[in-house]
């Protein structure tokens, strides 16, 4: 602190000078609990995972991590992995979740948007009891479709009052059904979250353009496709970004109504990997994929952000 | 702009509509808890669609009080979860906000060519799964496992980056000219910042503390991987429930369910207004 005393009166003699390395010491100062907390969690655990993923070690091995070298193995657990059947399944279950549930839920926040553009008696209401679900803890929201899908659950009991017979179908003990069941959950979880960004979005564009081109006689329609959307392309990408990376890491809600099961039927990459890491317990391979993934993902990101930043520099 | 009645009688039909399907589950959950052993739905009985004979046993049963129904006792009752996923919580928000916070106001005012933010951003993509096994064989070796500490300190960590990009863009939003009076007046940058800055942004902080405690709040994986028994956090014991009794809980665990999902409920309404900046790091301000 009295160091600052200083300052001050430095700072009374020399303002210009003295200004600028105090804010560069500030700056550094200020961003390094940050810094810290950063490298904790990335830089040195990625270098750990490196190392264990060279060998067969298991925390069952009675050797202590850093040991591990006694089991090396260099790169099988790698070639291991290409020719790992239920790990190139779970991606592709992931896959799956994926390419159903982010189309749906943009086109229903799309549409939920489109009803709470204007203002109307009652929005606000509206508006906050629609986004309850994205609120609910996912874990609660994964009891919650466990319950809906019983066989004797409130889902079974609609159905039966649509075809008028009782229906009993046990759907997330149905390896065919279960993903299905699994998708609802997300569905009903995170279209909130596409309504909310899509609708920020969509209000964000400027009126003016929308008037003239009622003035000139265009349809809704018309106006939609031509002005609105356009002018919201990058919410829009930003939107299915989002959901994208998150539907890559489904876990919670996913299992606690299925935990993967039946059998594999919804066992998705976290799934596959929690299950490798709590029963197999060979986190050696287990930190082989790990690494897998985060370098591919690292890949993904970068070209995606210098693509994204270069786009917002041109424009 | 003016739209017709039809147009307005459709649009009310179709948010009913949404909103109905959207209570379902909640709803259901919310019955389940009040209902008596009798009405759970065992696969033979007719299903009950609102508790015929509400009742708070399912509340007494998880906090220990055995009722006339429920002859089994739990071993341990959801109280020490409770205090487990508020202390993980509470503390992970304050690490959060502690580090997101000066890193925000440093990088906002002076940081130019910094890379911190991108490698947040990264932090965010990273399935948590991915460096779960670093990361657990660090705690075991620190001692953290099965430790409220150690949960808060990875809470902490994981949502740095909400933390971080929210007050930057609150930062970025407020006006230079208050601190630069207070420069030219002869304080020190560090001075406007405790004196001036923060006080200014208190409802900032307050939202964006918010956030982040739902985001921690919310966590079933990490709490799953790294507690085992003592520290264990509200969703994870909600799991241990049925697999340790015989039979489903189903009343149970729904009541101890709603007892998670109503704080994060209550507190995301009261900060819809800033969810939208916070969910996509700012780029959007609403």
């Amino acid at each position: 602190m009295n160091g600052v005393s200083v300052k001050e009166a430095d700072i009374a003699v020399l303002p210009q000078d003295n200004a600028g390395s105090e804010e560069k010491r500030l700056g550094f100062w200020l961003t390094l609990p940050a810094q810290c907390l950063v490298l904790f969690i990335a830089v040195f655990p990625i270098l750990m995972q490196l190392y264990i993923s060279m060998t067969d070690w298991s925390p069952l091995d009675g050797i202590p991590w850093y040991r591990a070298y006694e089991l090396w193995i260099g790169f099988i657990n790698y070639t291991d992995l290409a020719s790992d059947s239920r790990f190139w399944a779970a991606m592709w279950r992931t896959f799956l979740v994926m390419i159903v549930c982010v189309p749906i839920q943009f086109l229903l926040g799309l549409g939920l948007a489109v009803l709470f553009v204007d203002e109307f008696p009652g929005k606000r209401w509206f508006y906050s009891t629609l986004l309850i679900p994205m609120m609910v803890v996912p874990a609660v929201a994964g009891y919650m479709f466990f319950l809906l899908f019983q066989s004797g659950g409130p889902v079974n009991d609609l159905l039966s009052l649509f075809s008028a017979s009782p229906v009993k179908i046990a759907w997330l003990s149905d390896p065919s059904l279960a993903l299905v069941a699994v998708m609802a959950a997300d569905i009903w979880q995170w279209t909130p979250l596409m309504f909310l960004i899509l609708l920020a979005g969509m209000i964000s564009v400027p009126q003016d353009q929308q008037m003239a081109a009622v003035l000139l006689g265009a349809s809704w329609g018309r106006r939609f496709f031509t002005i609105v959307l356009p002018r919201m392309k990058t919410i829009i990408i930003i939107a299915l970004a989002i959901r994208t990376i998150e539907i890559f890491k489904i876990f919670d809600t996913l299992y606690i109504m299925t935990g993967g099961g039946p059998g594999v039927a919804t066992e998705t990459i976290s799934v596959y990997i929690y299950k490798v890491t709590q029963q197999d317990l060979i986190w050696g391979y287990v930190a082989a994929i790990a690494l897998a993934i985060l370098i591919v993902l690292s890949v993904i990101s970068a070209i995606a952000i210098s693509r994204m930043s270069k786009g917002a520099n041109a424009r | 702009m003016r739209r017709s009645l039809p147009f307005e009688f459709l649009r009310y039909a179709m948010i009913l509509l949404i909103i109905a399907i959207s209570l379902v589950p909640t709803l259901w959950m919310l019955s389940m808890a009040f209902k008596p052993i009798a009405e759970w739905s065992a696969s033979g009985a007719a299903l009950t669609w609102w508790p015929e004979n509400p009742t708070l046993d399912n509340f007494r049963f998880i906090f220990g009080q055995s009722s006339s129904e429920l002859i089994v006792s739990l071993e341990r009752t959801a109280a020490r979860p409770i205090v487990a996923s508020l202390l993980a919580a509470i503390v992970g928000t304050l690490i959060a906000m502690t580090a997101g916070t000066a890193a925000a106001y440093g990088l906002s005012r002076f940081g130019k060519g910094n890379n911190l933010p991108l490698a947040l951003i990264q932090l965010r993509l990273f399935p948590p799964m991915a460096v779960m096994i670093p990361l657990m064989i660090m705690w075991s070796f620190l001692g953290l496992i099965d430790n409220w500490f150690g949960l808060a300190v990875v809470y902490g960590i994981v949502t740095l980056p909400f933390a971080f990009w929210l007050m930057k863009t609150f930062f970025d939003d407020m006006p230079r000219e208050i601190e630069d009076a207070a420069l030219v007046e002869g304080c020190t940058r560090l001075r406007v910042f405790a004196v001036i800055t923060l006080p200014m942004m208190r409802p900032a902080l307050a939202s964006s503390a918010l956030f982040v405690f739902i985001m921690n709040w919310s966590d079933y994986l990490i709490a799953l991987l790294l507690t085992t028994r003592d520290w264990v956090t509200i969703p994870v014991y909600m799991t241990s429930l049925s697999s340790s009794m015989t039979g489903q809980l189903y009343g149970a665990k729904a009541a101890l369910g709603l007892i998670a999902a109503i704080p994060p409920v209550i507190l995301g309404i009261a900060i819809q207004k800033h969810l939208v900046r916070g969910l996509t790091f700012g780029a959007l301000k609403e």
